[in-house]
């Protein structure tokens, strides 16, 4: 009884392995989207909501996804409700590539995930500078989406290391 | 074509109206509910108002604990790198330390100055409220450069009140809940603050670009003054907005700049905003001037320091002045003493040179002496001898006379009297 209570307990943490990684992403003070470098910022967030709304929608919730934006926001100071909702379109927009997709690969997934990841920066810059009058940096926004883009691999293959070797699940990636 | 709109459609319905295993809402519901989220904010709804306070108490107070191991590995790496660096930077402090504590007598009389004028023109500001705060979260995103501070309306802090690094100029405050406030940085690309150049008080306005630089604009003098030294950017006070001459940061001028005159001239921050840790916020107010007897002997006071410090450096200067005359005649003496010394030498060796040359001179004197002696002997021999062929016969004695024997004295007298005379 007490070892299946246990198996349990692992199980769920396992589960919400993903959701805790966004969330602590979310809350840490270590953005990736800041590192101080001029040149290198990515957005961590976006590659793992990205991929498990792909490989694993059960596993982050769109509640949970929700609130990291919502937490995201007060965290970055960005008007709350914006990352939400970038978030979500890029769960939407990994729900319909999964939809569509009948043989899966990294290199269409990851195009679809630069497409989407250019429309929502220009929906977040459009909506920052026009309504909130923000005044962002093009430059920064760029390399951050292109460095989004090519660690898209480097990440995806990790996740699919971490489900294979440490989950154990055979039909990662 | 028709097949395809309607696989499209399908998918895209699939994707956002479908909940899905284990989602308790659509897609869709929750991006609404994002939209109608940030509608209401940017209209300045009440109710999301009090939401986002909940939502910023909660979620700063989280961060700093999910931030927590992270801090402190940071804090240890700092601190090993701070000990590798000790005794380089103990010189470099003992150096600077020496070079500073010349420069605070004067600088400590300008400040009171300051004071003294700034009354003067009702330009004098004074702390009126100070709370010391610890910086919660440290999160500097690309879109707003900012801090948290764990001070909030509870303990009186005030939209817009100034925050100091050891009296260097952070931030200001831009948002503030019960326990919490934000602190929007000025190294923030929306930070504009109003500034001034010294020397030379060019008025410009500074706005934030990367996480150690801000950025000049508007600058109203682009001809940045010829000077070796660094411009000191401080805040010039106008528009209200925070107390003049609170330093911010450092321009180097090099010769590519003042060539170029480039518009963008990027100001060194003095103060590292990625490493605080404890802040100062304060909100400044003008002193009261009142026919009090408190602040008049508040003014009598400091005038009377200022009295006292212009004296000892009055009495500085003299001193100075004095020792800077003393060291002229320790230095002109010295001079006269070597050429005495000198001047003794050398006559000393002249008076041996001539001591000798008047011994040479004596004995050539006497050797002189005696020739003119022998001379003269000689000369009264031959005149004797020249008598004595004409008048010895008168003097010599023989059978006939009874005259002198010849060689005596009476003889010789005889002769060179030309013969007997009576």
């Amino acid at each position: 009884m007490n070892k299946i209570y246990q198996n349990n307990i692992t199980q769920n943490i396992q589960k919400y392995i993903p959701t805790i990684l966004l969330f602590i992403s979310v809350l840490n003070e270590f953005d990736f989207n800041n590192l101080g470098y001029i040149y290198f910022s990515f957005n961590f967030s976006y590659i793992l909501i990205f991929y498990y709304s792909l490989k694993k929608s059960e596993s982050l919730g769109y509640v949970y996804i929700f609130i990291a934006g919502l937490f995201n926001d007060v965290v970055v100071g960005t008007p709350i409700g914006i990352s939400s909702l970038m978030y979500l379109i890029l769960c939407g927009a990994a729900a319909y590539l999964r939809n569509i997709t009948l043989r899966p690969s990294l290199i269409k997934d990851s195009i679809f995930f630069l497409i989407t990841i250019l429309i929502i920066n220009s929906l977040l810059f459009m909506y920052l500078s026009f309504v909130f009058s923000y005044e962002l940096n093009y430059f920064d926004q760029i390399i951050n989406i292109i460095y989004t883009f090519l660690l898209y691999f480097l990440f995806a293959n990790l996740f699919i290391f971490f489900e294979k070797k440490i989950l154990g699940n055979r039909h990662a990636g | 074509m028709e097949t395809s709109r309607d696989d499209f459609i399908i998918a895209i319905r699939s994707a956002f109206l479908k909940k899905g295993t284990k989602q308790r809402f659509s897609i869709l519901s929750l991006i609404f509910f994002s939209i109608i989220l940030l509608i209401l904010s940017s209209f300045n709804f009440k109710v999301i108002d009090y939401v986002k306070k909940t939502i910023n108490e909660i979620v700063y107070r989280s961060s700093f604990i999910v931030s927590g191991p992270e801090n402190f590995l940071k804090e240890n790496y700092f601190t090993v790198n701070r000990h590798l660096k000790l005794y380089e930077e103990n010189k470099k402090i003992v150096d600077e330390l020496n070079s500073l504590k010349r420069k605070d007598l004067s600088q400590k009389i300008t400040i009171l100055e300051n004071i003294k004028y700034k009354k003067l023109i009702d330009d004098y500001f004074i702390e009126d409220n100070q709370v010391v705060a610890k910086v919660l979260i440290d999160r500097q995103s690309p879109f707003l450069r900012s801090i948290i501070i764990n001070k909030g309306s509870k303990n009186d802090i005030k939209l817009g009140m100034v925050v100091l690094d050891e009296g260097y100029l952070v931030g200001k405050i831009v948002e503030v809940n019960f326990f919490t406030s934000r602190v929007l940085l000025i190294s923030d690309i929306n930070s504009k603050i109003p500034v001034s150049l010294q020397p030379g008080d060019i008025q410009a306005i500074m706005s934030g670009k990367e996480q150690q630089e801000g950025v000049l604009q508007y600058v109203r003098d682009k001809n940045l003054p010829e000077i070796n030294e660094k411009i000191q950017v401080v805040t010039s006070g106008a528009g209200g907005l925070f107390k003049s001459g609170i330093p911010i940061g450092t321009i180097a001028i090099d010769d590519e700049i003042l060539a170029n005159n480039k518009e963008d001239k990027i100001v060194d921050f003095h103060r590292n905003y990625s490493q605080l840790k404890y802040v100062r916020v304060v909100s400044f107010s003008k002193e009261k001037i009142i026919l009090d007897p408190l602040s008049k002997s508040n003014t009598t006071i400091l005038n009377l320091e200022i009295e006292e410090v212009n004296q000892q450096q009055e009495t500085l200067r003299i001193l100075l002045e004095q020792k800077k005359i003393a060291d002229e005649i320790r230095v002109r003496i010295q001079k006269e003493n070597n050429f005495l010394r000198n001047e003794h030498i050398r006559l000393k060796q002249e008076s041996g040179f001539l001591k000798i040359e008047r011994t040479r001179l004596k004995n050539e004197i006497l050797i002189i002496k005696k020739n003119n002696q022998k001379n003269k002997i000689q000369d009264e021999e031959i005149e004797f001898l020249k008598k004595n062929l004409f008048f010895g016969h008168k003097c010599r004695k023989n059978i006939i006379n009874n005259l002198y024997k010849v060689g005596t004295p009476e003889y010789r007298k005889c002769v060179l009297k030309k013969g007997l005379k009576k």
